[in-house]
């Protein structure tokens, strides 16, 4: 699917992160794996270390600290939003969704629209494709948080996930404005390959299981394969879409999977490095939902204050599924990057 | 390019690889792993564009066979 959207525009982004770091080596020596296999997956993959939530904190405590951070950032008053909008897959509970429990949080009007997405690596995309069609059709001001706990489902002596996630929340604020802005998206799903991302049980097809079917099962070599034939044609989409160039484009923000996928995806999209956000995943693992706004602000935050970029983001996952955009950013509010609680 | 090359191109893309000829039995290998079947599409993808699977990797007995994935090109 492809849309172009125009009059609305990306107002400020914030992200907060788990406040416990893991060392990758340190886990992985004190999980009685060998140095040397720790090493290699560390210079391949860029394994450093990540940051994950304390206990008792979920993806609603990440998000709605980015979101009180952001709208004060922005001097914005919370009752002037027409909808929030809450993209993860580690929700608090099954009921009520998390925007509801967000709306409370932040204090927002009844009048305010509040609905979850259920995506994961690709969520930030659509839950911003959503904003902007709400802004479309008559909402002035939008919120969408995206955050995940992803870390909390893995299988801690699983080597193929356990190392990998880390856990964060983000905001962001979308705007009508009278301003002549576009922003132009490409979606796709691939369902056959529901299998190589999932957690079997906990839902209502399986609401117990062993253990190791409440975990995150991940079948690495089949996601890289998805990312390199999937993600390219949709970066190109929305290239065509807005008339851009890779050189024509200042920031190319890939979901931060890790840096071998996110190297490996930008050289195939025809991007350079240096355009190209990848070290962040080292520093804070794979961040599902909120990476892409976590290396926007990691990486193009002075830039996005200052003045207009122009960027095609995308994200890419569970599903399959994945959503691409290219828009003109800024000058926006990016708050800084925090831990929770701090 | 010739098969000497694609060779050292292979061992200077895959680690496990690095020492390899085109007997070396993959599954021989300490580390032939998930990690070295990724850096062998890797490898195909940037170093010849070309496509493959893991599943095509696996499926490779020898490093004579992971040649032998890439075209003739006389």
């Amino acid at each position: 699917m492809q849309s172009s959207l125009t009059h609305v525009r990306l107002a400020g982004i914030a992200v907060t992160v788990g406040s416990v770091v893991r060392d990758f080596q340190a886990e992985g020596l004190a999980a009685g794996q060998d140095p040397a296999q720790l090493a290699r997956l560390a210079k391949a993959v860029g394994l450093r270390e990540r940051r994950v939530a304390a206990p008792g904190v979920t993806a609603l405590d990440l998000c709605a600290d980015a979101a009180a951070r952001l709208l004060d950032e922005a001097a914005v008053d919370a009752s002037s939003l027409d909808a929030v909008i809450f993209v993860t897959q580690t929700p608090d509970h099954p009921q009520p969704n998390n925007a509801s429990l967000l709306h409370a949080r932040l204090r927002l009007s009844k009048a305010a629209a509040a609905y979850d997405l259920s995506l994961g690596c690709s969520g930030w995309v659509y839950g911003l494709h959503q904003a902007a069609m709400l802004c479309g059709a008559g909402a002035a001001r939008v919120l969408v948080c995206a955050g995940d706990t992803l870390s909390r489902l893995v299988d801690p002596n699983d080597p193929a996930t356990a190392p990998l996630f880390g856990d964060a929340g983000s905001a962001m604020l979308v705007e009508k404005t009278g301003e002549a802005t576009s922003m132009h998206f490409v979606f796709g799903t691939d369902g056959t390959g529901a299998s190589a991302i999932i957690v079997p049980a906990g839902g209502a097809r399986q609401s117990e299981g062993a253990v190791s079917s409440a975990c995150l099962r991940m079948d690495g070599a089949a996601v890289y394969e998805f990312a390199l034939r999937e993600v390219p044609p949709a970066v190109a989409g929305v290239l065509k879409l807005a008339g851009w160039t890779p050189e024509a484009t200042d920031h190319l923000v890939l979901h931060q999977a890790n840096r071998f996928v996110v190297s490996s995806v930008a050289r195939k999209c025809g991007f350079p490095e240096a355009k190209v956000p990848m070290n962040l995943v080292e520093q804070f693992g794979n961040q599902s939902s909120a990476s892409i706004p976590a290396a926007m602000a990691h990486a193009c935050a002075e830039a996005l204050q200052g003045s207009r970029s122009r960027l095609v983001v995308c994200g890419f996952g569970v599903g399959f599924s994945w959503g691409a955009a290219a828009l003109e950013a800024g000058p926006m509010v990016v708050a800084p990057t925090l831990a929770f609680p701090r | 390019m010739t098969l000497e090359q694609k060779l050292a191109a292979l061992r200077a893309d895959v680690d496990v690889l690095a020492t390899a000829t085109p007997e070396t039995v993959l599954g021989s290998l300490p580390n032939w792993d998930s990690l070295a079947i990724l850096l062998v599409v890797s490898h195909f993808e940037h170093g010849h564009q070309q496509t493959i699977t893991g599943a095509q990797v696996r499926a490779c007995r020898t490093v004579a066979d992971l040649l032998a994935l890439l075209p003739h090109k006389p």
